[in-house]
């Protein structure tokens, strides 16, 4: 059976790290197969440099892979937890970054956009999110992120971030105006001219 | 509450247009990343089935046990410097050490329970 053929096998991943933490090492694979491409995706979302968000991800999977031992199936989806935890090295790098480094030394997302002006665009915008993302509160760049880039569902989240779907629901709606706000003057610099 | 601005806040249809930009830039995970993943994934499973470090006894036997119960150089180095000093001290007590050995041990005196008077007068 081929790799890609494993990872679409309906083996829940929680039986994948148990098995994992019995020292086998195809279980690893296929979980790393399944899950590094989407806490990656996250991460880089967030942070739109490639370095970080590789960082990020190895360091999320380290975690899980040391927490594999205790794993309890009962208790939590393995994506959920891996979510979580990259969500926080996100959020801990976004606020470090604000403090440390000048927002204009943050990489150039790159784009996987079709043409040239679309691309460059996309890029523009993507940082300029980035930076305004970088200004709001924690769990409000949190909850705005898992909601609107990596497009998982209200319950999904309040799961993720240890809180009700009507916080959830609350958050989000605060991370937009927020956002909203801190992009108001920068519409024209991200195509938006014609509406003012 | 926002205060006034010249410029209107970003409306839900350019936030959302902001979000998709943000969903179509990608990074896919290369194989050297994987790599390094699994990699990773090897090392703590290794971390796991390690045997724990054992002493060597094959040259030992009880002289190393009791060397190494000693604290090794370093622990009988200590121990020599205390016994020489001990030995010393023993030998060439100092002035100060007599005024502690008295009060813990008192200083003799020489006591007689018969009178230097012969009270009967038996010795004539």
């Amino acid at each position: 059976m081929t790799l890609a053929a494993l990872q679409d096998t309906e083996i829940p991943d929680g039986a994948l790290l148990v098995a994992y933490a019995n020292g086998d090492r195809d279980a690893a694979r296929i979980l790393a197969g399944r899950l590094a491409p989407r806490i990656l995706a996250q991460a880089y979302r967030m942070l739109g440099d490639r370095a970080e968000a590789e960082d990020v991800t190895q360091e999320a999977l380290i975690r899980l892979w040391r927490i594999a031992p205790e794993w309890r199936q009962d208790e939590a989806q393995v994506s959920t937890w891996l979510y979580r935890v990259a969500s926080n090295l996100c959020t801990d790098r976004l606020r470090r970054r604000k403090r440390s480094v000048g927002i204009d030394t943050i990489a150039e997302p790159e784009s996987g956009a079709p043409s040239v002006a679309e691309e460059m665009q996309d890029r523009a915008r993507h940082k300029a999110l980035q930076e305004a993302l970088s200004e709001l509160p924690e769990r409000q760049a949190q909850a705005v992120a898992l909601r609107h880039l990596d497009g998982l569902g209200n319950p999904e989240i309040a799961e993720i971030m240890d809180i009700s779907v009507e916080a959830v629901e609350s958050l989000t709606a605060r991370g937009k105006r927020a956002l909203a706000a801190l992009l108001a003057g920068r519409k024209a610099e991200l195509g938006y001219e014609n509406d003012h | 509450m926002k205060m006034t601005t010249e410029k209107p806040d970003m409306n839900d249809f350019e936030l959302d247009e902001i979000f998709a930009s943000a969903r179509r830039t990608t990074h896919e995970v290369s194989d050297d990343f994987m790599a390094r993943l699994l990699a990773d994934a090897a090392m703590v499973q290794d971390e796991w089935s390690a045997p724990p470090v054992e002493r060597n006894t094959e040259s030992g036997g009880l002289l190393t046990l009791v060397w190494s119960m000693l604290g090794g150089w370093a622990g009988t180095g200590g121990l020599a410097a205390a016994a020489i000093t001990g030995l010393w001290i023993g030998i060439a007590p100092p002035d100060a050490l007599s005024v502690i050995d008295d009060a813990i041990w008192g200083t003799s005196v020489d006591l007689t329970v018969f009178s230097s008077d012969d009270v009967l007068g038996v010795e004539g």
